[in-house]
């Protein structure tokens, strides 16, 4: 009796704010819906049709086509094959380097505006700039030669580091994790300074050493952080596109394609609309699978 | 009463704005896509244009875009479905099977005066709006490749200009040195390859262009790009396609790095603002003769595009294939298709190397004109790259190339 009443008066205390809820609530629903989920609907349709997006074309229903299609196709998969290699080496190192600047950081008295200014600013420099900037410097009589042979006698040779797939990959991780290790900065500094200094109190009245402080205080403390940026991290890296399209364009003989800089090509140069969808769709399909994966491997509850 | 002057007041706006219909009605704006280059001086030369062309022709105003190559492209692939399209458009010949095959392009040679005005220009250059028996464009200015060479380097090495293409790759090896890299190919698609696979009497698909195989796969294609691999292991050709890695040819040349290029109009016009004392021919002959690629760009107009801007936007069209604005383009380094500006006094002048393209013109070779083009050219620029750079041996890299072209034909 006593229950049923209050979930009566739970109801309708709800419909009482109601329509002050829709209203604060339907703009943005309005918004994704219509530039999110709408695309992606759409998006899964063409990708069973021969898409044609020219004017008054009619499309052709082919079921799975593009799948096989994008499936049996060498480039797309080592494009897919590369943007993996991309996120496994850049988001782990863009969060552990970021993480420890943090914590330098954070031990600092002095000059933490200056370092932190510092490690941002690559993150506020736009991405085309710093992509021609890396190209110059990897380029065959570019900077990170000169370097090597004439300042560190490291080698006779120069490396062609832009020209075959790993190396042509190295430089431009070296790129994202450059550019990426700013936002962890901020991140994780940020969750650092919410860490209640009386857990650290309580470790040292306990005797724990800096590392197990590390390990036992700092780091649990941060899990969610760490999770929020990995899941961010690992949805951009499979979207990286700039770094690949202005340092190696996919060249040569699309060794260095990434996911998108291929989607682009088959969306724009060759108009394979359905292809393009069906490409899409299967690399949505990955984000969102790592997404839970991600998020299942963080959160799981400790047994015992 | 209130009632009646509010009656009034309404009647009177409607009038007003009925008769400010009325006069927009009269004067039609047409949107012009283009990509001329505004660092050299061709924007403000159309602006003028548009000017005199607007003071002719006082009902008609034209609003003109500038959009980049790959911009240009792309916004009209977007356009074909959502019908934002320009009424006149200014672009790469290339566009023309492409555009036709989004079902966007308006035939032009349906216009009655089509024939008199395509009469006054370039046969070769107007061919790329060919598809069937159609014309969907006209051409606007035309290009072809020329060869390049950087005559400090020629007279360093005592190296004598060419006159065969089998000259020109023994002078590639003489000029190479520890400083020197004898040629500079950008890209491996036929615009860069097909002069020298076509003035030794090869070819890329079959005339009726249905099948590649037997042609890109041939011993004459072999033999070329197998010149050109031999090349690339000496280090004597080297191109940001092949080799991200490598120094870009406008870099290059400013650098004095590379000494020979098969390139356009802007070569010319990059190498005198870098003061590089080069030196310009046509292609060099190959054993069938000296055979360059066409380039250039048409003007289209299109089918969505009310009857009244379609007849607005041949009219400007027609302005600027005459003699006058085509003079005037050249002087700012567009290759005139008009036959009177070919030869024209002033855009001789101004166009020192005009005699020249003139002559690569008259044997110059379009591209096939066919929808799927640009892919049967991503499929041919990879499978050479990985001929040239020796990824593979050439005959395998070019028998995948011609099955994988013909998979994509068959389609």
């Amino acid at each position: 009796m006593m229950k049923s009443a209050m979930k009566l008066e739970k109801r309708k205390r709800f419909n009482r704010a109601d329509w002050r809820t829709w209203t604060i609530f339907l703009p943005g629903m309005l918004f994704v819906m219509l530039f999110t989920i709408y695309p992606i609907l759409k998006m899964f349709i063409m990708s069973f049709f021969d898409w044609k997006i020219g004017f008054q074309q009619t499309s052709l229903f082919i079921g799975l086509k593009n799948y096989v299609d994008v499936l049996s196709d060498p480039i797309a998969i080592r494009a897919i094959i590369n943007t993996f290699v991309y996120a496994l080496v850049t988001v782990p190192l863009q969060m552990i380097i970021g993480l420890a600047v943090a914590l330098l950081i954070n031990g600092i008295k002095k000059f933490g505006l200056f370092f932190r200014l510092g490690y941002y600013l690559p993150v506020i420099t736009s991405w085309v700039v710093v992509a021609l900037l890396f190209r110059y410097i990897f380029a065959n009589t570019g900077l990170m030669n000169y370097f090597l042979i004439d300042v560190l006698h490291l080698m006779e040779e120069p490396i062609s580091w832009l020209s075959s797939r790993w190396s042509a990959l190295i430089s431009a991780m070296l790129l994202g994790v450059w550019k990426g290790i700013g936002w962890n900065m901020v991140i994780f500094l940020a969750a650092l300074q919410a860490v209640p200094l009386n857990l650290y109190e309580a470790a040292d009245i306990d005797g724990a050493s800096k590392t197990q402080k590390f390990f036992y205080v700092t780091l649990p403390s941060i899990k969610g952080t760490i999770t929020f940026a990995l899941v961010m991290l690992a949805i951009g890296a499979f979207n990286t596109y700039t770094p690949i399209a202005i340092l190696t364009g996919g060249n040569p003989m699309h060794q260095t394609e990434v996911v998108l800089t291929w989607m682009y090509f088959q969306t724009f140069d060759a108009l394979n609309m359905g292809y393009s969808a069906a490409l899409s769709m299967i690399v949505t399909g990955i984000i969102m699978l790592v997404t839970v994966l991600l998020f299942g491997l963080t959160n799981r509850k400790k047994v015992a | 009463m209130r009632r009646k002057s509010i009656i009034f007041a309404l009647l009177l706006f409607m009038v007003v704005a009925f008769m400010g219909c009325n006069n927009t009605d009269e004067k039609v704006t047409i949107e012009f896509w283009h990509n001329y280059s505004a660092a050299d001086g061709q924007i403000t030369v159309l602006e003028t244009l548009i000017d005199e062309f607007e003071a002719q022709n006082k009902n008609i105003e034209v609003e003109h875009v500038f959009m980049e190559w790959s911009a240009l492209k792309n916004s009209v692939t977007l356009g074909a479905s959502t019908s934002v399209l320009p009424d006149v458009l200014r672009g790469d010949i290339a566009f023309v099977p492409q555009f036709q095959s989004l079902n966007v392009l308006l035939e032009m040679s349906a216009f009655s005066d089509y024939a008199t005005q395509s009469a006054k220009v370039l046969a070769s250059a107007n061919s790329s709006n060919l598809m069937g028996t159609k014309y969907y464009g006209i051409a606007a200015n035309t290009n072809t490749k020329i060869l390049f060479y950087n005559e400090d380097i020629l007279e360093a090495a005592s190296v004598e200009v060419p006159e065969t293409l089998d000259e020109l790759w023994t002078a590639v090896s003489a000029v190479s040195s520890d400083s020197v890299i004898g040629m500079v190919e950008p890209w491996t698609g036929i615009w860069n390859v097909g002069p020298y696979i076509w003035s030794e009497g090869g070819e890329v698909l079959s005339p009726d262009n249905s099948t590649a195989e037997g042609y890109i796969n041939s011993q004459t294609v072999v033999d070329v790009i197998q010149t050109l691999a031999d090349l690339y292991e000496a280090g004597e050709l080297a191109g940001p396609s092949m080799d991200p890695g490598a120094t870009g040819d406008t870099d290059g040349w400013a650098s004095e790095l590379y000494a020979f290029e098969l390139d356009g109009p802007w070569r010319a016009t990059s190498n005198a603002a870098a003061e590089i004392n080069y030196g310009a021919m046509a292609l060099p002959e190959g054993s069938e003769g000296s055979i360059s690629v066409l380039g250039g760009e048409n003007f289209m107009q299109f089918k969505n595009s009310s009857e009244e801007k379609q007849e607005a936007a041949w009219k400007f069209i027609k302005f600027m294939t005459d003699e006058h604005a085509q003079v005037e383009m050249a002087k700012v380094g567009q290759m005139p298709v008009n036959l009177a500006a070919l030869e024209n006094d002033e855009a001789i002048t101004a166009m020192p190397l005009l005699p020249v393209f003139q002559e690569a013109l008259l044997t110059a070779k379009a591209r096939p004109v066919i929808p799927e083009w640009s892919q049967v050219e991503d499929i041919i620029a990879t499978k050479v790259a990985e001929a040239i750079t020796g990824a593979k041996s050439v005959q395998v890299a070019l028998n995948e190339a011609a099955v994988a072209i013909d998979a994509l034909l068959d389609e």
